[in-house]
């Protein structure tokens, strides 16, 4: 099925070859060399994005380990490996279109359709970096951005001028000193090359796990509080925001010169720590698991795929899938942010969500009542459930809930939660059962899952 | 509230300025039920219940509701 697709199937001759550098990179790629073949499966070459990184558990995207640790490219690394970047001209809008670039902050929304609304607006646009990665176990974006800040600012000033912004802010969580270092190094590298960009503002904004949303966003950068708000068009000639993931930038940067990368890149939690990797859209799930080292026992019972506000797939419905937005769309399930977290062996994925729930409702605004109050009364009745202490018919009041709270707050953080909750109410259904009829796991750990520290 | 009713005006409520004051539920009780929190559950209404509707519009202190009419032809 993926073969129809034109996003799986790069098109080099999509782009006129007439504006374009060579195709070829000067040389092997600089980081990549680095890298040895991993058997999760992308030749060193193939990796445009980025070296695997070993990171510790939870927190921002500090390398501890890996081809990928300590590695940030240079400005001359990067043009020697790439070329310099082609103007950015509404031909770039085209051009995404046909090789099918979509937003990799989760969502996988086309791109050109987002720029298309955006060119509709007379007012002045501010163009936003999101590298605020709020997944507790995602950091593909600042792995990226440690590892190849010219790709991102290479990204921002071809969107910057192919949609006419004013302004462009690189957007970041308040506790992540590390991308901002590298950015930040990264623009002063820039002052000396030839070529303008556009000038641009790094910013901290709150560590919170809302303070990605891009309505949060688009709120903060206008003076506001980084919370999010209800979505709404501007009117003519009212100020607009558009907000790009990273990692989105990136990929645009690579396609403006001819390259589209076939890999995704993909954060998967380990026991001892998260493995940031970029690979083939065609491995399969199982194949990146051994990969990182989850060969070493009985497979997985499930898997949550796209972090904490994502859902869980049982093992028999995943281990095939290819990493591949479109092959989980097709399946009926969404790969968001490539965030891969398998539930170890003799952990209880009843307790697990409980514990992320309980950790999603601490990370609600505190703005709309069915989040606000809905979200704590989800946690409640899965703690409940999880402990095997819950009075008849909790079971019932956690649906109704999950009902009651769906598609009723202002953003989407509270369907984050029950989505998570109804994918764990399919996949540990009968599970679940017992602990409702009180029996609960023996000897089950509390929650295995790493999660932050209360950034409230 | 899942009925859907096909071209006819919808109740809407913005969650950041709804506070839960309930007003709009004892107004309009054919077209707005409460959740177990006491805030509005609202969507499609029924022809019958715009008129009701409208007033709770009217009542929120809050101003947080509205009616969404189908475009006029």
């Amino acid at each position: 099925m993926s073969e129809t697709m034109t996003w799986f199937a790069p098109d080099r001759t999509a782009a006129d070859p007439a504006e374009l550098p060579p195709l070829a990179p000067a040389g092997p790629p600089a980081v990549a060399s680095a890298a040895p073949v991993l058997s999760v499966g992308s030749p060193a070459t193939a990796r445009l994005l980025l070296a695997d990184a070993w990171l510790s558990l939870v927190g921002p995207a500090v390398p501890a380990g890996g081809p990928g640790a300590g590695l940030t490219e240079s400005a001359i690394a990067h043009l020697a490996r790439l070329g310099p970047r082609p103007p950015g001209t509404r031909a770039l809008v085209d051009l995404v279109e046909r090789v099918g670039l979509t937003g990799h902050g989760g969502a996988h929304g086309p791109v050109a359709l987002k720029w298309r609304a955006v060119l509709r607006g007379t007012g002045p646009l501010t163009l936003v970096a999101n590298g605020a990665e709020s997944e507790p176990v995602s950091a593909k974006d600042g792995t990226l951005m440690r590892q190849r800040p010219h790709l991102v600012l290479d990204g921002m000033a071809l969107a910057a001028e192919a949609l006419g912004a004013r302004r462009v802010v690189v957007w970041l969580h308040g506790d992540d000193d590390g991308a901002r270092a590298a950015i930040e190094h990264a623009l002063a590298e820039r002052r000396h090359l030839p070529g303008a960009d556009l000038p641009v503002e790094v910013v901290s904004g709150p560590s919170h796990y809302l303070s990605g949303e891009s309505n949060a966003i688009a709120r903060a950068i206008a003076g506001g509080p980084a919370l999010p708000t209800l979505r709404r068009f501007p009117g003519p000639g009212e100020p607009s925001t558009v907000v790009q993931n990273v990692e989105t930038l990136a990929r645009l940067a690579l396609v403006a010169r001819g390259l589209v990368p076939t890999t995704v890149l993909a954060t998967v939690l380990t026991p001892t720590g998260r493995r940031v990797v970029e690979v083939e859209r065609t491995v399969r799930v199982a194949d990146l698991l051994t990969g990182v080292g989850w060969s070493l026992g009985p497979p997985p019972q499930a898997v949550l795929v796209g972090g904490y506000g994502g859902t869980w797939i049982a093992w028999s419905q995943v281990a095939d899938l290819r990493m591949d937005p479109e092959d989980f769309r097709a399946a009926g399930f969404a790969l968001g942010a490539g965030v891969v977290v398998p539930l170890p062996p003799g952990a209880c994925g009843v307790t697990e969500t409980a514990a992320m729930t309980a950790y999603l409702a601490s990370m609600s605004a505190h703005q709309c009542g069915p989040c606000l109050f809905g979200l704590p009364a989800l946690a409640g009745s899965l703690e409940l459930l999880a402990s095997g202490r819950a009075p008849a018919g909790e079971l019932a009041r956690l649906h109704a809930d999950v009902r009651a709270v769906e598609g009723r707050g202002a953003c989407r953080h509270p369907d984050g939660a029950t989505r998570l909750i109804a994918s764990a109410v399919g996949v540990f259904a009968d599970h679940l059962a017992d602990h409702a009829e009180g029996r609960p796991c023996q000897s089950v750990p509390r929650s295995v899952f790493p999660m932050p520290q209360e950034q409230r | 509230m899942s009925r859907r009713v096909v071209q006819g005006a919808v109740l809407r409520v913005d969650p950041l300025l709804c506070e839960g004051v309930g007003l709009c539920a004892r107004i309009a009780a054919d077209a707005i039920d409460l959740d177990r929190w006491g805030y509005p559950v609202v969507g499609p209404l029924e022809p019958g219940a715009l008129a009701q509707a409208r007033r709770a519009v009217k009542a929120c202190p809050r101003r947080a509701l509205w009616v969404e009419e189908p475009a006029a032809r």
